[in-house]
């Protein structure tokens, strides 16, 4: 009994120490609970643990053995995935593959012994709560004893870093608009790339270019936030340091989407470890942190009195968040100049094949090492706009300095021993294309969703080796559960161990890992929308022992399976003075039920709406076949409309089935064919939301049936729209376009 | 019709006339010092700290005092001289990033706030890329290859055209020009001479060609072949520092070149700046 000792902290916050048989027992208690947080001057819920955003730091040291006691009172299931961390599989915490949610108002415990070190991170797994609070440190220390302590590194002051943002608008809500290319975000964050601001760039070519190939705008990120976080503050401080001190940062990017740029006011910054791995110490002047990455850092305060900005700003340079180091005037970082996204465009296009497939033009690419984003970076390409001739000469000198900022990439990694697996092990070698549809927010895996796949088996002791290979137009951290993969970059037996791959567009990069704790192992994107979208795989160890978390495995597979491939729904009117404009869908990644209406306010007008159910067919998904059901009604009196075809049709009361096939032509024009059951055929061209200006929009409408429609609409608001139109059955029209 | 068009008109200019009464309450004013010189300081920093109808900065050029007047329910003096030193400018708050600091025209370059050491490291900083950039440039050791000189001002022309600057390339294109027909080649050996006579007129042309343009285009166009006669000499030449054979595929509208380099970092003179790391490696010359 005397060996126990208590401790209480604060004051849910319950962690004891047990010296039970050499082996420390650290306890913590996490309630998760429903909050009202304010970070953008609007009160929004959130979910908050121990009543904090984000969550509690949790520090073990190897050896001990963790036991994580998670007391859900949320009105829905939840968990904790322990990121980077070697565990048994059943408290790797994803629900439906390693264990069932934590139901409301129950607890579970999670109990694990640590046996390895480094800066990690944890979050919650189920749906999309790590976007509202769900993530925070984990931070597993080295032993002094350790024979791979490093003196100078592991011995200074280290704090915990976590990275993210938030958005107002509810990630349920966030994740439906990314499915229906909803462009509120790019309005948000000005990256629209209209007409109008491309030929005020230059770059009207570029942007026809652009629509020819059939590409949307492109953006580095998806989702437009209203602030950015370090530690849940957008600014914050830490004063206990001095000048001359060095301090060591443990940042991991909790951020459900974002990408960070890290840089350091007071000099350059020392890398020492990348995910929870230690690494030979590299000095950089920037590094790009990809969401669930972590990386430790070492920096200095140069100066007394003066404290020194940590400045973390998202790809898209939106915005920024800081940490001051240092107590006194604080030395800002210049913020990072705005992207030439028309640049990035332009060669976007060059890379782009007709079929939507991508060509890198003979460069073997990999490892961030070929950042072909660059051309979007001011800092290193000059700025946009060159106003004054005397200007001109400094404009150059401040570049090329620019130009010789050391960035960080995955070649610059090197493991401080050698990482080699075992050299009798069988190998297995698996291939995998990254694959994605911008436009309709569909992220897979050689064209693949979760949904559409089989656990992939591996064998216990084989040495499994992972070609990856990015063929879709966005970068993917692609993150692996339960294991540290080597990154063969070059360094050969010291190649890094990482958890995390970023890869870029285009970039083809080899890992591997051997394959040492059975069970099933989730294998996917962590940018929580590509996550949700079906960007995913497991990984299942053949002849492995039942879970005792999860009795029924093939059902919860199931389960998971649908969670990645939801139907997502969205609706439009147009209440205009003649008549009412308007469209429903429902979507999943094949499947599209729609239908389209337009309601005339007398019966001269007349009433009619289209039906189609379809299916998306091949990696584009620029092809739907589908069947249809149109239905119709208008006072005529019998005038007989004739298609162009000579078909007549009176159209004033019609109820027909129809069979047909949209296809999307070059400049995003739809290419609709239809055969009714009246005998009846028509074809149709169309275009909605042709980006004019940031906020207004075109669309037109042509057939066979000798209709048109043309019209303009102005974007309001995210839900509201003022727009007119001119339509061949119902006349010229103003309204207002509500849409969900 | 008319009728809805009059309530529009009244709804609106009530809202207008509600926000502007709203703005005025939480009013404050301070007076802050902000370093800098001139009228044009004057400008940048009245224009970086004002916000719409939330902070007014007034600073005078002679006091270097300013008095900002802020609704503090909209922003803060912290937000203010931020925005100010993210322009480039002092406070007792804030010191702005260097870089910035030394962007701005050299009327506004004024004594900073910060210690002298963090200005002497920032000059420190300056003399050392200075060095590098001349570096090529005072190195003259032509005892050892006949051709180290010609290599060494190829490199140069490189270098200008990494960073697109016409004349600088025009310049060194004469250099190397020179230092072309100054070549010893009775001290050549037997193949390398045959590989340099074979070459000898193209590479001159290109190199007139070079430096009698500012253009970077034109240039670039000559540089091309440029590089793969100077190639060809040196796969024969062979170089003590290893030398990389470096390859575009976008460069000469998709048709791709080459050039020479000896960092086996990518900074490709075809794009310079614009897309410095396009390209790779095809071949290392040792």
């Amino acid at each position: 009994m005397t060996n126990y000792k208590y401790c209480l902290t604060v004051f849910i916050l319950i962690l004891s120490i047990h010296f039970g048989y050499g082996q420390n027992v650290v306890r913590y208690d996490l309630t998760v609970t429903d909050t009202i947080v304010n970070f953008s001057d609007k009160e929004k819920r959130a979910i908050a643990v121990n009543g904090q955003i984000p969550m509690p730091t949790l520090t073990f040291t190897e050896g001990d053995i963790a036991e994580i006691v998670v007391h859900n009172k949320l009105k829905e299931g939840t968990s904790l995935h322990w990121h980077g961390v070697y565990l048994p599989n059943k408290e790797d915490g994803v629900p439906f593959l390693t264990q069932m949610p934590i139901a409301p108002n129950t607890t579970h415990t999670y109990r694990f012994p640590i046996i390895q070190n480094g800066t990690h991170w944890y979050h919650s797994h189920s749906g999309l709560q790590e976007q509202i609070g769900m993530y925070g440190s984990l931070i597993l220390k080295k032993k002094e004893t350790d024979p791979t302590f490093r003196e100078g590194i592991d011995d200074l002051p280290t704090v915990p870093i976590i990275l993210s943002e938030w958005t107002d608008i509810k990630p349920e809500n966030v994740h439906r608009m990314l499915h229906n290319a909803n462009d509120w975000g790019g309005i948000k964050k000005g990256t629209v790339q209209s007409y109008s601001e491309a030929i005020k760039a230059g770059h009207f070519k570029t942007k026809l270019e652009n629509e020819w190939k059939r590409m949307l705008a492109m953006d580095v990120s998806d989702v437009y936030y209203d602030k950015f976080l370090i530690n849940g503050k957008n600014e914050s401080q830490l004063s206990q340091f001095k000048a001359g001190d060095k301090v060591r940062l443990r940042l991991a990017n909790g951020g459900a989407s974002s990408y960070f740029w890290l840089s350091y006011a007071g000099g350059k910054m020392t890398v020492v470890a990348n995910d929870g791995n230690d690494v030979e110490p590299v000095e950089v002047d920037r590094l790009i942190i990809g969401v669930s990455e972590t990386y430790d850092v070492v920096v200095s305060i140069p100066q007394e009195d003066t404290a020194y900005e940590f400045l973390a700003t998202p790809e898209d340079r939106t915005k920024s968040a800081s940490i001051y180091l240092g107590n006194g005037t604080i030395q800002l970082k210049s913020r990072m100049p705005k992207l030439k996204y028309f640049e990035g465009m332009e060669m976007m296009n060059g890379m782009m094949n007709m079929d939507g497939s991508m060509d890198d033009m003979g460069m073997d690419m990999s490892l961030q090492k070929m950042d072909m984003n660059t051309v979007m970076y001011p800092e290193v390409t000059g700025s946009g706009d060159v106003k004054m001739d005397d200007k001109m000469d400094h404009e150059n000198h401040s570049m090329k300095a620019d130009a010789d900022l050391v960035t960080l990439n995955y070649g610059m990694l090197k493991a401080p021993h050698s990482t080699t697996l075992p050299k009798d092990a069988p190998v297995r070698e698996l291939r995998f294309e990254l694959t994605g549809n911008m436009n309709r927010y569909v992220w897979s895996m050689d064209n693949k969703v979760l949904s559409e796949t089989d656990k992939i088996l591996i064998k216990k002791g084989e040495n499994v080796r992972i070609i990856l290979y990015n063929g879709s137009m966005m970068r993917h951290p692609m993150h692996l559960h339960g294991h540290d993969f080597r990154v063969l970059n070059g360094q050969g037996e010291y190649a890094p161990l990482k958890n995390v791959l970023d890869i870029m567009p285009m970039e083809t990069d080899t890992i591997e890992f051997q394959a040492n704790a059975e069970g099933d192992w989730f294998f996917h994107c962590h940018i929580l929308y590509h996550m949700m979208a079906g960007m995913n795989r497991v990984f299942s160890y053949e002849q492995q022992a039942p879970n005792p978390y999860l009795p029924n495995k093939k059902w919860a597979y199931k389960k998971l399976q649908k969670e990645s491939n939801k139907f997502h729904f969205m609706a439009e009117n147009d209440f205009a003075s003649n008549g009412n404009d308007g469209r429903a869908m429902l979507q999943n990644t094949r499947w599209s039920i729609g239908t389209e209406w337009r309601l005339g306010y007398h019966d001269d007008h007349g009433y009619e709406s289209e039906t189609h159910i379809g299916r998306y067919i091949g990696r584009n998904q620029w092809f739907m076949p589908f069947v249809g059901f149109d239905w119709r009604y208008r006072k005529t009196e019998g005038i007989v409309e004739k298609n162009i075809f000579g078909q007549g049709n009176t159209k004033d009361s019609r109820a027909v089935l129809s069979l047909g096939a949209e296809y999307t032509l070059p400049l995003l024009i739809t290419l609709q064919g239809e055969v009714f059951t009246d005998g009846n055929v028509r074809f149709q061209l169309m275009r909605e939301d042709i980006p004019i200006s940031p906020r207004l929009r075109w669309a037109f409408m042509v057939n066979t049936d000798k209709e048109y429609m043309t019209g303009l609409k102005y974007i309001v608001t995210r839900n509201l729209g003022i727009s007119t139109h001119y339509d061949s059955d119902m006349g010229l029209g103003f309204g207002t376009t509500i849409n969900y | 019709m008319k009728n809805s068009i009059n309530i529009l008109i009244t709804i609106s200019v009530l809202l207008s006339f509600a926000a502007a009464n709203a703005q005025a309450k939480n009013l404050k004013s301070e007076s802050v010092k902000i370093f800098g010189n001139c009228a044009m300081c004057e400008k940048t920093i009245e224009k970086a700290g004002n916000l719409n109808n939330a902070a007014k900065v007034d600073w005078d050029k002679d006091t270097k005092m300013a008095i900002i007047s802020f609704d503090t329910l909209a922003t803060s003096k912290e937000e203010i001289l931020k925005r100010i030193a993210l322009a480039g400018y002092d406070s007792e708050l804030f010191f702005a990033p260097d870089d910035t600091y030394a962007n701005l025209p050299e009327c506004c370059q004024y004594e900073r706030a910060k210690k002298e050491a963090h200005n002497m490291e920032s000059q420190k900083q300056n003399m050392t890329t200075d060095h590098s950039q001349h570096g090529s440039m005072a190195q003259e050791n032509q005892n050892k290859n006949p051709l180290a000189g010609v290599f060494e001002h190829y490199f140069s022309v490189k270098d200008a055209l990494v960073s697109t600057d016409g004349s600088l390339a025009s310049d060194k294109a004469e250099i190397l020009l020179k230092s072309v027909t100054e070549v010893e080649m009775d001290k050549l050996s037997m193949e390398v001479h045959m590989a340099w006579m074979k070459v000898l007129k193209d590479l001159k042309t290109d190199i007139g060609n070079i430096a009698a343009t500012k253009d970077v285009d034109k240039q670039r166009v000559y540089f091309k072949s440029l590089s793969k006669d100077m190639f060809e000499v040196l796969k024969v030449s062979k170089s003590e520092k290893p030398v990389y054979y470096q390859f575009c595929p976008m460069a000469d509208s998709g048709k791709g070149a080459n050039w020479l380099s000896l960092e086996e970092d990518i900074k490709n003179p075809y794009y310079g700046s614009q897309m410095l790391s396009c390209g790779k490696t095809v071949e290392t010359i040792k």
